[in-house]
Order: structure tokens, then C-alpha cells, then sequence
């Protein structure tokens, strides 16, 4: 919009032209009010959030009693009872627990089904870019020797069809059941056994327990899969031939005798409405029990805000739980937030004297708090890794979050626990009985928010003026380079007339319009040099026995020697010995081409995801528009000059280390083997770090050549 | 100095065919990762006529003797069913699917680049020839200043991601392409059947082009596009003003003058075209009335095939703006603006013909966009086609406004569009508008180009009358 506004200086003189005219002849100024205001924005967030509200009517949360009763609880002792006595027990515990869950499941009349899987090893592959998240599954190296086994226990709905369910999903570690684990096992059972007999429930319920040796995001990932992707029996002989079928399920059976409804296939139950991962931990609180929600799924994906809105007001309102949402620690005791947040509250109070109807102001701890859990939540959702096994629903388009109760005390006294399993019960009793309600799926609230709290959030509409402002410079800058060096370009043109001008010059054969399509040759070769360098890892990570530091060097090697490589193949050189003036003109082309490619970029970026656009946005945009020649600077020896030149060099060395951390981080991700969790989001955030990389890289060679 | 000069056109003859080399390669490297890239199900390459899915479905079909066109899947020709048809069930061990069939676009893809080629050196003949005969001296004069454009424009089609993604996806557009150029190429060269073959076989094939018919005519009746034939007349009177100024004889002269002018419409082979048009489509459609005969007869496949494009029945996204424009409409103003965007299209034909009657090739080239924008089921393919012919007037068009913002509008588009389908489809969290708004953006870039490239042409021509009337304004 701002491109198309900022692109029309030579056309009938409309006001909106003459706008885009005035907007151009000032980009200076423009740019600069601009930034500072797309900065300032950013700052403002947390005073521009809104309270969170309900915003699907058939929900009604917390409008019935809670049915859980001590009754449940007592169950659920008795299955942590008998869970750690299991536990006190030798080898071979993996298998018992799980049987003895099941045999509890299968107690309360639940359908049962063990899943077996084999983790996989996430592979960096440049060509799924194109593909969908689940189209690479049919060549994934397993290892055949380790497995895992999950247990799945369904409950059909007395007045349901079928066709929709409700997924409590418990990661525990099979071979070694914390005290933790146990809990939550005890509560969704307790939970569990409750809706066995409600005879409102009017959608199926399915309780996975998870078996979490290779990482809880990793089991629910690959039960995901296979409930989405049924394998038919042509590709199940040849899961059989890469794998000899262990007998598991028939050792299952043979050793329990009560076991009545274990089925070998696969079980399903329609659709997911939501997914909700429950984890206990005990002791760490000082104050209260208290909820943590964690909802970041892959690629900086939230689930629907109703979600967290129902947790939210069950735990507070009900339940009288403390909800936290992550925050960053380091934040809070900062100093100059401290400061801007009084300033903020100062201001509100001014503005509250002038006219009572303004209330912006909030309290200046509150400010900071915001601002901590909003940096968390950008952080998060940049990184692109999911921050708990509820990543996996989100990319079946299923709203998850992982609820973290935590408890104030050990939990070794008796009554102590029994209230604290009843409250976590009846939360989660609520919070099914809520979403029990819905109709089809979640979308009548937000998908694309911040968190400032876990009852306050900013929305896709406030948090897209910040990246605006911030972005809006680049355009505009873009067009009035592209305009200058139209400008001097009249003057060449005179020139080229003369006749010891048009002698040779290569140049003035591209006709005068089309003269930048050698600038975009030369940044599209750059950021061809980008892609290349963001790709090497794959094919570095084939070589087999490297250790990190060597493949890194390899890395470092190898992309520094492409680019010649790729310049000489394209056969564009780099090095022109040109008078000042047309270089000077290049030069202003070259910048104009670039900015433009980085608006598009950053645009894409914020589409897709906006954390990472923003951070982008907040390094490359100054860079972008303080990007200098550095040869041309040095010569006119000037203070000013070389205070620009200082700042370029200050700016690159601070846009510089970030890539090349993230590309470290990336880089040991990738080789040493240790799992980012999801594939997808790995290759996600590779890409949403490669694309600022390259961007970087852009901006960085600008500066250097000449 | 001439042996110098054959040494370098000769590397720049070898550097073109570098290029169309490296762009085969590219193509197979392309082609055997089909998995991959997954392009064969994008709603931008594959609409329901140019799918080869759907046309492998058809085909299947047909084996199994029913109707080809049986479950609304197969909407194409039956010419291109029996053509392409065994090509799509013959799979060879350890290739990817469809390989055959892949060959066959790449190298019709090739056969495209080629014909665009030779159509841009004979346009290119005739641009200099006329410009020595308007005696543009400075402008004939530099051999540097003529962009060879013909081969510019083929490496524009072969290099166009547009075209490598219609090419790779499996569409069956380069074949559309193909016939396209083929009666352009035609009709350049003067050859009456070949060009009546292309077009009919074009329309058969795609309907839209029909509307070609206009610069053909004007193409084998005039000749190439030359600057306006006012120029001509106007460089005479010059001429002739310099005899005494007697008004009868000028005109008289004027008159013998006239003869002499070559821009005479001359209707022989219009005639032959038109015959050879008749001959064609006879041909063509007792073809098609052989294959279909069994399953309704020719009714059912008009009905099946260019009923199917003219009322928009499938409205699944594509990057036009018809299907989410007639999911929203009231079904009972349906018919009317079914009318109205069709109409659209033939309103614009005429003003057009009229303006440009002098620049037939650059004619087809603008109405070749305006279809492309308003037709029922879009696809890349399509603007691959319009954006290589763009490339066959890069003399011309030099000087025109906003070539940088159309170029970034258009990255920035291709980029976004399969990241809004992304963010409706797959992840739920954006909607059809989300996808729709690109698709408009890209309606208002392919607006803006023809636009500015049709005032760039108006320009151009312009600016070779500026010295022409200063001379004259010199003489009075």
C-alpha cells in the first residue's frame, strides 16, 4: 500500500500523489519519525492490552457444579499408590505400568489400544519446504530397536456420535515414574473415571498417556500422526519388513488375564476439539498453588485465545489457583523499564486528571510485568519451537496448551494432597465440561495474539501498527533512492550524447528504465548465496562421524567459497572501476533494490510469523537505511562522515552476531543430534532464521563492496 | 572490424544457447523431485482445466468406456485425452511418475521459446526497416542501441519461474502455450494455414483465445507491427513539400505515393486464413465428433468443456478473482454477471484494435493479459505466456514507468500467495479473504502492466513522430 502510495511521483498531481511526492522528497525525516514510532509502539504494548473475555457463547464456562468428589480422589490415590509401589519393583517396568494403566483403564469400561512407535531422528531437508508437514513421512529412518508404547483409553460419549473428541494427553517416563508423573496420571484417572459415568458428555474422550523416553513431544507426535494418516495394509507389510513386529501386545495379553477390550488396531475417535497435556510438579511455590499455561506450538502458532480463556477463569474463579504464564525473569528487574513504566503511570495520571474518561495508565509494576511476559511470548513465538507436547496438535489445526499445576508445598501429607487433586479435577473437569459444550471447533476468538498476562492480551490489530510504523520507512526510502538516481540520470544522459561518451559504455545500452535490473541481478545473487549457505547444513550433516566444530568449519568454508563460485557462474563481476558518479548511482540503485527486497521479505515474514518479522524489522530496518558505501565515505574526510561510517560499522557488528548465533545454534542443533523436538518447526524456524540471515547477509556485503 | 563483429555475435549466439541449455537442465533436475515440490496440486499451476490429474482421471475413464467428461473431472479436449492420455499410465521403473508426459512440456516449452524467437527477429526486421524508412538516423544507426528481443523474449519464457513451475507442475498449459505462439508465429510470417492450425487448435483447446482472431486478420493483412502508418504518410508530405507547392499535385502525388506504401491491408491472405480456418475447425470438430461419439456427441462436449469454462461451475480457489467473486453472488444475479465479466473482456477488444491497429503483435500480447486476468480458471501458466511476449517489445517498451514496483509486485505476490493458502488451509488460521487479496493484488499488477505497457507504446510511437514534425515544423 505504502509502495504503491510512494511510487507515483510522475503521474497527474492527486492529493494522494502529491502525498506520496511529499512523503518522498522527506524521507529523511520520514524514516527516521517513523522508526522511532514503530519503537515506541513496541514499548506501549502492554498499556494498549485489552482484558480477555469469552468470546463463544456456547461455552458458559464454570456454569455447572463440579461433580469430581473425594470419591475420584480416592481413586486417583490408588492409582499412584499402586504406580509407585510398581515403581519400588526391578527391571522391567516399562511394560508393567503401562499394563497396569491400562488394566485400570480397562476397569472403568474405557476401549483400550497400546500404539506402538519409533522415534525419529528430525532431518533437515531443503526440498519439504514445498511439501505439507505430513507428505515426508512415508521415508522416515527409523531405528528399529528402540520403541515406544503409549496407551490410549477412549470413552464414547453416551450422547455423541462419534464423530468429535476431547484429548487429555499425560506424559510420563515409562521406565521411571517421578512422584510428579504419578500425580498427573492420578488426576486424569480420577477425571477419567468421572466421565465414565456423566451422562452429559456429548463428545468421545480420549486420555493418551504418553510414553515420554524419547521426549514427550515426540510420542504425541507420532500418535498424532498415525491418527491422521491411517496406514493401510500394503504400507504396514512394509512397516512389518523394515521391522520385525515385536510381540508386545500379545505379551500384553497374554500376561493379563482381566483385560477384556484391548484391541490391536488402532483406535479412533472423529475429530479433536481440544487437547489438553496435564503435568504436576510439586514444591517449587512459594505462595500458592498455581496454573502455568504454556501454549507456543511450532513456528510461533498459538491456539485460539477461548482456550486459555476458560483455563484462565476456572483456575482463577473457581478454583482459586495463581495462573501464570512464562515470563522473562531477567526483565523484571530492569531498570529502565522500571523507569519507562513510571513515566507511563505518570502519564495516565495526568491524563486521568484532564478528563476522567482516559484510563491508559496502568500501574508501573504492572507495566513491567507485561513487558516481561510480552518479551517471553515474542521470544517463543520467534523461536518457532514448541514449549511442550501440545505443539504437536497445533499442526492438525488442533488448539492445544499444556496445563502445569504446581503445588505450594511437598505434597507428603495426605489431606494436604487429596485438596490438592481435587482442585487439579475439578479444574479439569471444568475445562472438558466447557469445551464439551462447543460447537464444531474454536473460532470465534483471536489465533493471532501476545500475551501481556494470562488475563490481558494484545491483539493481531495493535501489535501490526508497531510492525508498521516500523516497516513503512523502507518504501519510501526505496522510492526516493530509486527516484535520485533517476535524477542524475538526465544529466548522464546528456553525457552519453556527447560523443566520447557513447563510445563503449556497456551500460548505456540497458535502456534508462531498466537500469536497475543489474542491481537486482546483484542482490538476487546474493540472497542466491543466502539460500546456498542456508542449505549446506543438509548436505553437511550427511557426512558421516563429523564432530560439531569440524562440520561448522566445513560450514564456514564452504559457503565463503560459494559465492565466487555462483558470481562466477553468473558471470556478474564485482569489481567495476568506474568513475564516482555512475558508481554513485549504482550505488543508490543497488540500496533501492535491496530495501525493497527486505520490505518484501519482512512482509512475508510477518505473515507468517509475525515475532520473528518484528525482530527482523527492529535489526534490519536501521541497517537497511544507514547503509553506506564505505569507500566513498572514507574518502571525503568529513566528522560527519565518518560519525556515519562509525554507526554503519557499530550497526553491522550488532546486526552481525545475532545471525551468527542463531546459525551456531542452528548448526549444533543439526549435527549434534540433539532434537529441536518438531521437524516442522525446526525447519520453520531454520527458514525464518536463514531468511533474516541472507537479509543480513544482503545488507552486509552493501556496506562492504566498493 | 567485420571479423571482430561475426566473433562476437557469435558469442552472443553461444551465450543464448548456454542459457536455453541450462534452462533444460534446470527442468530435469526439477522433474526428479516431484514428491518434493508437490507443485502438480498447487491451485496456482493446476486449475481444473490444465490439471494433468484430471486428465489422467479422464483418460481412465475413457479406458473403462464411459464418458471422459463422467463426474465433472475432465473439463479438456479430447484431442489432448487421446494425445497425452497414454502417456499418463505408461510409467517407467525407477522414474517418477508422469515423466513422459513432463518431456513432452519441456520440450514444448523449448518448441515456445523458439517460435517466440523467430517471431522477435522477423518483428525486429521489420522494426528497423521501418525506422530507416522514417530515416530515424540516430536511432537505426548505433547497431548497440536494438536489443536483439526476439532472443531476450525467449530466455524471459524459458527462465521465468512462472513458466519452470507450469512446466514442472504437470499443467498442461505449455501446450495451450504452445498453439498460442503457434498462430502468432503464423500469422508474422504471413503462412495462412499455419497460423488458421494455431488458432483453432488454440481456441479448441482453450476458448479464450479466439479473441486472437482480431490481430490476426490485422497481422496477415498489414503485415508486423511498424510504427503508424500516419508516420509514413506524414514523412512524404515532408518529402513532398519540398516540390512546389501546388496542392493538386501534391495530393496527386500523395495518391501515387500511397501505392507505394507496403501498410496496404491486403485481403488475399485474410481470405486464405479464413478458409483455412473453416478447413481446420471442420477437421477439428469431426475429430472430436469421432471420440466423443459414444458419450453424447458433440452437444455434451461443448456443454462439458466450454460450458464448464463460460459459467465458472468450479469454484475452487485459483489466482483469479471469478471463483471467490461467484461463491458470494446471489445465485439469481449469477447469469448477469457471468455476462458482464465476459462481456468485459469483449468490450475491451474493440477500443483496442482501433487504438493499436498498427502494433498487431503487440495487440495479441494485450489481449493475451486481459484474458489472462479475466478468465474463468487462471492459472501461472497464462502469465508466463503474456510476460514472454512482453519481452519481444523490450525496445519499444523502455522506457516504461514503474518497471521496478511491477517487478516487486510481483515477487512480492508469488511469494505471499502460497503463504496465504498456506495460512487458510493448512493451519486455520487465516480464512479466503486471506488468499483472495493476493489474488486481487495480482488482478491490479497484470491492470497496471498493461496499462503502463500500452501507454508505453503510445509513447514510443510518439516520440518517432517528434522529429518528424520538427522537420516539418523546420520546413513551413
Amino acid at each position: 500500500m505504502a509502495e504503491s502510495e510512494a511510487e507515483v511521483p510522475k503521474a497527474k498531481p492527486r492529493p494522494i500523489v502529491r502525498l506520496g511526492i511529499f512523503l518522498i522528497s522527506h524521507s529523511c525525516l520520514f524514516s527516521v519519525i517513523c522508526c522511532t514510532a514503530g519503537v515506541l509502539t513496541l514499548l506501549l504494548l502492554p498499556v494498549l492490552a485489552k482484558n480477555t473475555y469469552i468470546s463463544e457463547n456456547a461455552l458458559m464456562p464454570g456454569s455447572a457444579n463440579p461433580m469430581f468428589s473425594s470419591q475420584e480422589v480416592s481413586e486417583a490415590n490408588r492409582l499412584v499408590k499402586s504406580l509407585t509401589s510398581l515403581d519400588s519393583k526391578p527391571v522391567g517396568s516399562g511394560i508393567e505400568s503401562q499394563r497396569l494403566i491400562a488394566e485400570y483403564m480397562s476397569d472403568l469400561g474405557a476401549e483400550i489400544s497400546y500404539h506402538k512407535f519409533y522415534p525419529r531422528s528430525n532431518q533437515f531437508h531443503p526440498l519439504h519446504f514445498f511439501s505439507y508437514p505430513d507428505s515426508g513421512s512415508t521415508r522416515e529412518n527409523v531405528s528399529c530397536i528402540s520403541h515406544g508404547l503409549n496407551t490410549v483409553g477412549i470413552i464414547r460419549a453416551p450422547r455423541g456420535d462419534g464423530k468429535e473428541a476431547i484429548v487429555l494427553v499425560t506424559p510420563y517416563n515409562s521406565l521411571k515414574v517421578g512422584p510428579g508423573e504419578a500425580l498427573s496420571l492420578g488426576i486424569a484417572y480420577s477425571v477419567f473415571s468421572l466421565l465414565t459415568q456423566v451422562t452429559w458428555l456429548a463428545k468421545d474422550i480420549i486420555w493418551l498417556v504418553a510414553d515420554s523416553r524419547y521426549g514427550e513431544y515426540a510420542a504425541v507426535n507420532a500418535w498424532l500422526r498415525d491418527y491422521h494418516m491411517p496406514v493401510f495394509s500394503g504400507l504396514s507389510a512394509l512397516k512389518a519388513e523394515i521391522c520385525p513386529v515385536s510381540n508386545v501386545h500379545n505379551e500384553l495379553k497374554e500376561n493379563s488375564v482381566t483385560e477384556r477390550k484391548i484391541n490391536d488396531g488402532f483406535r479412533r475417535a472423529g475429530t479433536m476439539a481440544t487437547a489438553l497435556v496435564i503435568k504436576v510438579t510439586d514444591g517449587s511455590e512459594h505462595f500458592e498453588d498455581s496454573l502455568s499455561i504454556y501454549a507456543e506450538a511450532s513456528n510461533g502458532q498459538m491456539p485460539n485465545l477461548d482456550l486459555i480463556n476458560i483455563v484462565n477463569y476456572l483456575a482463577v474463579h473457581r478454583q482459586g489457583l495463581r495462573v501464570k504464564v512464562e515470563k522473562m525473569r531477567s526483565l523484571i528487574n530492569c531498570k529502565w523499564l522500571k523507569i519507562l513504566g513510571e513515566i507511563l503511570q505518570s502519564l495516565g495520571h495526568v491524563a486521568k486528571s484532564l478528563n476522567p474518561q482516559w484510563k491508559f495508565g496502568i500501574p508501573a509494576k504492572d507495566y513491567v510485568e507485561g513487558a516481561a511476559t510480552l518479551a517471553s511470548s515474542l521470544y517463543y513465538q520467534a523461536l518457532g519451537v514448541p514449549t511442550g507436547p501440545h505443539g504437536a496438535f497445533r499442526d492438525y489445526e488442533i488448539d492445544a496448551i499444556t496445563m502445569e499445576i504446581s503445588s505450594r508445598v511437598a505434597l507428603n501429607n495426605k489431606a494436604r494432597k487429596n485438596d490438592f487433586l481435587l482442585r487439579g479435577g475439578r479444574l479439569i473437569e471444568g475445562v472438558i465440561r466447557t469445551v464439551n459444550n462447543l460447537l464444531e471447533k474454536f473460532h470465534q476468538s483471536f489465533f493471532l495474539y501476545l500475551l501481556t498476562s494470562p488475563s490481558k492480551f494484545v491483539s493481531v490489530g495493535v501489535y501490526m501498527i508497531a510492525f508498521a510504523l516500523l516497516v513503512a520507512s523502507l518504501p519510501v526510502v526505496a522510492a526516493s533512492l530509486y527516484a535520485d538516481a533517476h535524477k542524475v540520470d538526465p544529466s548522464f544522459g546528456i553525457d552519453k550524447s556527447t560523443p566520447q561518451a557513447s563510445a563503449t559504455d556497456e551500460l548505456s545500452i540497458t535502456p534508462r528504465s531498466c537500469k536497475w535490473l543489474n542491481a537486482a541481478k546483484k542482490v538476487f545473487l546474493v540472497h542466491l548465496w543466502g539460500a546456498v549457505v542456508s542449505f549446506l547444513p543438509y548436505f553437511i550433516c550427511q557426512i558421516p562421524s563429523c564432530t560439531p566444530t569440524t562440520s561448522f568449519v566445513v560450514w564456514v568454508l564452504l559457503s565463503s567459497f560459494s559465492l565466487p563460485i555462483l558470481s562466477l557462474i553468473l558471470g556478474s563481476s564485482f569489481s567495476y572501476g568506474r568513475p564516482s558518479q555512475p558508481q554513485k548511482r549504482d550505488w543508490t540503485l543497488l540500496k533501492s533494490v535491496t530495501i525493497s527486497a527486505a520490505f518484501i521479505g519482512l512482509c512475508l515474514m510477518s505473515v507468517i510469523n509475525f515475532a520473528t518479522a518484528e525482530i527482523g524489522a527492529l535489526l534490519m530496518v536501521p541497517m537497511c537505511l544507514m547503509a553506506q558505501p564505505l569507500k566513498l565515505d572514507i574518502r571525503s574526510r568529513k566528522l560527519r562522515k565518518f560519525l556515519r561510517v562509525a554507526c554503519n560499522l557499530a550497526l553491522g557488528f550488532l546486526g552481525f552476531p545475532p545471525a551468527g548465533f542463531f546459525v551456531l545454534k542452528g548448526a549444533f542443533e543439526g549435527f549434534g543430534g540433539i532434537t529441536v523436538g518438531d521437524f516442522w518447526s525446526w525447519l520453520e524456524s531454520i527458514w525464518s532464521w536463514s531468511s533474516a540471515t541472507y537479509l543480513y547477509i544482503a545488507g552486509w556485503f552493501e556496506r562492504t563492496r566498493s | 572490424m567485420e571479423p571482430k563483429e561475426q566473433s562476437k555475435e557469435k558469442k552472443e549466439k553461444l551465450w543464448f544457447w548456454n542459457w536455453v541449455i541450462a534452462s533444460v537442465i534446470f527442468r530435469l533436475v526439477l522433474i526428479y523431485f516431484p514428491k518434493n515440490l508437490n507443485l502438480a496440486s498447487r491451485p496456482e499451476v493446476s486449475t481444473p482445466l490444465t490439471s494433468l490429474r484430471r486428465l489422467a482421471e479422464g483418460y481412465w475413464l475413457k479406458q473403462l468406456s464411459m464418458s471422459p467428461y463422467a463426474g465433472s473431472m475432465y473439463h479438456g479436449s479430447p484431442l489432448l485425452l487421446s494425445l497425452l492420455g497414454p502417456l499418463t499410465v505408461k510409467r517407467i521403473e525407477g522414474q517418477p511418475d508422469h515423466l513422459l508426459c513432463s518431456l513432452v512440456f519441456v520440450i514444448a516449452d523449448i518448441v515456445n521459446a523458439m517460435l517466440i524467437r523467430a517471431t522477435g527477429q522477423n518483428l525486429q526486421m521489420e522494426y528497423t526497416r521501418s525506422l530507416k524508412l522514417l530515416d530515424h538516423v540516430k536511432l537505426s544507426e548505433k547497431p548497440g542501441k536494438i536489443i536483439p528481443s526476439g532472443d531476450i523474449a525467449a530466455l524471459v519464457y524459458l527462465w521465468n519461474p512462472f513458466t519452470i513451475v507450469a512446466c514442472v507442475g504437470l499443467s498442461t498449459s505449455p501446450i495451450e502455450n504452445l498453439a498460442i505462439i503457434l498462430s502468432l508465429y503464423g500469422a508474422c510470417k504471413r503462412q495462412a494455414p499455419l497460423a488458421a492450425f494455431g488458432w483453432v487448435i488454440a481456441t479448441h483447446l482453450s476458448l479464450y483465445p479466439a479473441i486472437l482472431i482480431i490481430p490476426m486478420i490485422l497481422l496477415l493483412g498489414y503485415g508486423t507491427d511498424t510504427p503508424p502508418r500516419k508516420l509514413f504518410l506524414q514523412r512524404r508530405n515532408v518529402e513532398v513539400g519540398d516540390n512546389p507547392p501546388n496542392d493538386r499535385c501534391c495530393e496527386r502525388e500523395e495518391v501515387v505515393h500511397r501505392s507505394e506504401v507496403p501498410h496496404v491491408f491486403s485481403w488475399r491472405p485474410v481470405i486464405h486464413f479464413f478458409c483455412w480456418t473453416s478447413l481446420w475447425s471442420v477437421y477439428v470438430l469431426v475429430l472430436c465428433g469421432i471420440s466423443v461419439k459414444q458419450y453424447g456427441g458433440l452437444w455434451e462436449l461443448f456443454k462439458r468443456t466450454y460450458g464448464f469454462m463460460l459459467t465458472v461451475q468450479d469454484l475452487s480457489p485459483n489466482i483469479g478473482v471469478l471463483w471467490y467473486f461467484f461463491a458470494e453472488v446471489f445465485d439469481f444475479f449469477r447469469n448477469f454477471f457471468l455476462i458482464v465479466f465476459h462481456g468485459n473482456i469483449l468490450f475491451m477488444m474493440l477500443p483496442l484494435a482501433i487504438r493499436l491497429k498498427h502494433r498487431p503483435c503487440f495487440l495479441a500480447f494485450v489481449y493475451i493479459a486481459i484474458s489472462s486476468m479475466l478468465k474463468s480458471y487462471p492459472s501461472v501458466g497464462d502469465s508466463a505466456l503474456y510476460l514472454g511476449l512482453l519481452g519481444l517489445f523490450v525496445n519499444e517498451l523502455a522506457d516504461m514507468q514503474f518497471s521496478f514496483f511491477l517487478f516487486c509486485g510481483y515477487v512480492g505476490v508469488s511469494l505471499l500467495s502460497p503463504v496465504m493458502h498456506n495460512l487458510w488451509i493448512w493451519r486455520g488460521t487465516g480464512n479466503a479473504n486471506f488468499y483472495f487479496a493476493t489474488a486481487m493484488a495480482y488482478a491490479c499488477l497484470q491492470i497496471i502492466l498493461v496499462v503502463e505497457s500500452v501507454s508505453a507504446m503510445l509513447n514510443h510511437d510518439r516520440k518517432l513522430r517528434k522529429p518528424l514534425t520538427e522537420l516539418q515544423d523546420g520546413k513551413n
